[in-house]
């Protein structure tokens, strides 16, 4: 656990680092441009978590509008902080599978409005059970995959299976559907929504043969920050789960409506040979799964050379000036990752420390 | 914070909650015997380098196996701050440490330990001396030497010497030796990786005499790792091997360095089953870090980690495994860089025939700085 608390009014230039920052006109921006989108539309925003991973970031995005209300989490750790911090609806778009999980999310569940995915048979009898002996309802939603090759049901025919099956269990309420999408690369508009809407219409595709079975389907939750816009035209989805838009990351560059808000701080300790400079971030604070490097920001000339477990080499072909003690910003590729390896956000704006924010649901990967 | 559900010591470690970063005891002391009795009767000693592992319990178990410098080496400030407060009195710090803010806390830090640092420039060592003096403490420095990597250091030789001039020149902060980081050497051909260590070092020994003959003492030198520590450890001259990943080991040591046996596994539980040849677990990027490539499902054969999400494992299944892995079940993964892996976990779970024996703090997690 970290121990550093600058004081709001802090420079920048002041800071200790490395540092994850918030840009926070950024993510207001970013928090605003959700509520723009969702005012007037029966689809609303269901913030995840998994990105955010502190309370306050969730709150702030209830507020500025657009949202269910509630947000959509990986993990039953994540799910126990945010009702910790006030959160009272919560989906956990993710199997639960240890009955001491199941257990937890019936505790859960006393305090909450509590959701789940579910694909399996096994799966719901096991969440039915330990709900009955809690004496908790646990709302379910049915995971499709539509296009990440990971979790949730392939066939049409098994929905409607397994939405009778949760009908009919006591203990479950039986809510609706769900689904995540990939798309990988940087898509142009044009496929970005061809894409999405396919996705979508295989959710769908599900609701109505649920529907055509006398079961009614509340809940569609389906899309991702890059399906943002499409889910909210599309008759019959009913929320989307977005992580990334809050802070944004260097790959959903092609999301320029969203502002880079996640930044991280670094200091320059050696300039140990004409043209390189060591950074005192690394991999350790960085992560770079697959080995992508972060982008600076504002240094013309400046190419990141490589990472290792705490620095980073830079080259400046001289159009920038690199000096040990001076400081740099980087934006990471992977920013759900990036976070989870950090204690506290300090969130800043126009140079200037305005709050530190702890990150209680780092690490809550249980 | 990570959350897990902590189990009573003995509990069967298929009990645990999961994911979960765990040791195996047996596994972990064998390790620890096997590099440490190497330099039990050498010139050379072992200095662990913990931020292989950032967990204090298991450092204080590397240096009562011997064959140590009776000291620790970290990378950041806050690390060293953290294994202070856990006992360890002799801390290298083996970076540069150059910003005000950094150097009046390695000041502070040095009235209650003996503090080394590594310098690459004339300036830096005089703002070390002048924070030491203003703080009423002494400072031992490094020279550090650019043997391999494009990375901090002056370049052997000259450079390296007219730099242990300045710090010999100040007050406050006394030379005791060089270092280098080469990184891992990781080679396939023990030869190869033998040649390559002997042309970084050599040039550090080479600078060493330099600088003795120039009437300097010498007192440290620091060089070596996990992967050329009985070659680094064997060289005359060599007085300190900053050996990390030895303990813990990982996928990625584990084909080049037969003497030590992956310690450190993440437990994970299937699930969900879509199909026969896949099974997805709770094990992501966010349990098994994936900077240096994708986890190794050792035990199961006929199982691939096809792919790591930032919350799931994706297996894929082949043969008569498509008809096992039940939901709930659990599995073992093998990271492929032990270090990266250690800093996403608050907690490793130690266990030992299979039952846990304790729950060790990794206090240094996330000291970036």
């Amino acid at each position: 656990m970290e121990h550093y608390r600058p004081a709001p009014g802090t420079p920048i230039a002041d800071l200790d680092t490395p540092c994850l920052l918030i840009d926070l006109d950024a993510v207001e921006h970013n928090f605003r441009r959700i509520a723009d989108t969702y005012r007037d539309t029966v689809c609303k925003m269901r913030t995840h978590v998994k990105n955010l991973k502190t309370p306050i970031l969730a709150h702030m995005q209830i507020r500025a509008g657009g949202t269910v209300g509630g947000v959509c989490a990986a993990k039953v750790a994540e799910a126990e902080v945010m009702v910790e911090g006030g959160i009272h609806d919560v989906l956990i778009a993710n199997q639960v599978v240890a009955r001491d999980k199941i257990v937890r999310l019936c505790a859960l569940a006393q305090r909450a409005d509590m959701k789940v995915g579910i694909d399996s048979a096994q799966n719901l009898r096991a969440l039915s059970e330990v709900a009955q002996q809690h004496g908790v309802t646990l709302g379910v939603l049915i995971e499709l995959d539509t296009s990440m090759h990971r979790a949730g049901i392939r066939r049409v025919e098994d929905g409607v299976e397994l939405a009778k099956l949760a009908t009919a269990l006591p203990g479950i309420a039986f809510r609706g559907i769900m689904s995540h999408q990939t798309l990988p690369g940087r898509p142009d508009k044009q496929t970005r929504l061809i894409e999405g809407r396919r996705f979508m219409q295989m959710c769908l595709e599900v609701k109505e043969a649920i529907e055509a079975a006398g079961i009614p389907v509340d809940i569609v939750s389906t899309g991702e920050t890059w399906t943002y816009d499409v889910a909210a035209d599309l008759p019959g989805v009913t929320e989307v789960q977005g992580g990334t838009y809050a802070l944004m990351s260097a790959s959903y560059g092609y999301m320029d409506e969203f502002a880079i808000a996640a930044k991280i701080l670094g200091t320059i300790i050696s300039t140990p040979r004409p043209g390189i400079a060591i950074g005192d971030v690394g991999v350790q604070a960085l992560a770079s799964p697959g080995g992508v490097l972060p982008a600076l920001e504002g240094m013309p000339g400046v190419t990141v050379e490589a990472l290792h477990d705490e620095h980073i080499v830079l080259h400046t072909d001289g159009t920038t000036a690199l000096k040990v003690g001076e400081q740099f910003l980087l934006h990471s590729g992977q920013q759900d990752i990036l976070v989870n390896r950090w204690d506290q956000f300090i969130a800043v704006r126009h140079g200037v420390v305005e709050a530190v924010w702890d990150i209680p649901a780092r690490g809550c990967h249980h | 914070m990570e959350r897990p559900i902590f189990k009573p010591i003995g509990t069967p470690v298929g009990q645990l909650d999961t994911p979960a970063l765990v040791v195996d005891l047996t596994l972990l002391e064998q390790n620890i015997e096997t590099l440490h009795a190497f330099f039990r009767h050498r010139e050379a000693r072992v200095r662990p380098h913990v931020t292989a592992h950032r967990c204090p319990a298991l450092a204080h178990k590397q240096l009562a196996a011997g064959g140590t410098v009776d000291g620790i080496s970290v990378t950041t400030v806050g690390e060293a701050e953290v294994f202070a407060d856990h006992g360890f009195h002799d801390i290298t710090i083996a970076n540069e440490v150059v910003t005000p803010q950094k150097i009046r806390r390695l000041c502070a830090l040095a009235r209650r330990a003996r503090l080394t640092v590594a310098v690459d420039h004339p300036e830096n060592v005089w703002h070390l001396s002048e924070a030491a003096g203003a703080h009423g403490v002494t400072l031992q420095a490094m020279v550090d030497i650019h043997t391999r990597l494009n990375r901090c250091g002056v370049e052997p030789g000259q450079p390296a010497l007219d730099l242990a001039r300045a710090v010999q020149a100040v007050p406050h902060v006394d030379f005791v030796g060089l270092m280098t980081y080469a990184g891992p050497i990781l080679s396939d051909e023990p030869e190869l990786m033998a040649a390559e260590t002997r042309r970084c070092i050599q040039q550090v020994l080479d600078t060493r005499y330099l600088i003795e003959r120039a009437g300097l003492t010498v007192r440290v030198v620091s060089a070596g790792n996990t992967s050329n520590y009985e070659i680094a450890g064997a060289m005359a001259g060599v007085t300190e091997v900053p050996a990390g990943a030895y303990a813990l080991l990982d996928a990625r040591y584990g084909p080049h360095r037969a003497q030590f046996t992956p310690a450190a596994r993440v437990l994970t539980t299937v699930t969900s089953r879509p199909e026969p040849a896949t099974a997805i677990t709770d094990a992501g990027q966010k349990a098994v870090s994936v900077d240096l490539g994708l986890p190794v499902a050792a035990d199961l054969a006929e199982a691939t980690v096809a792919s790591l999400s930032a919350e799931h494992c994706r297996l894929r299944l082949e043969g008569a495994t498509t008809g096992q892995l039940h939901l709930g079940d659990t599995l073992w993964l093998t990271p492929q860089d032990i270090g990266t892996c250690v800093n996403l976990y608050d907690y490793i779970h130690a266990v030992r025939d299979g039952c846990l024996e304790a729950v060790w703090r990794v206090a240094a997690r996330g000291q970036y700085r």
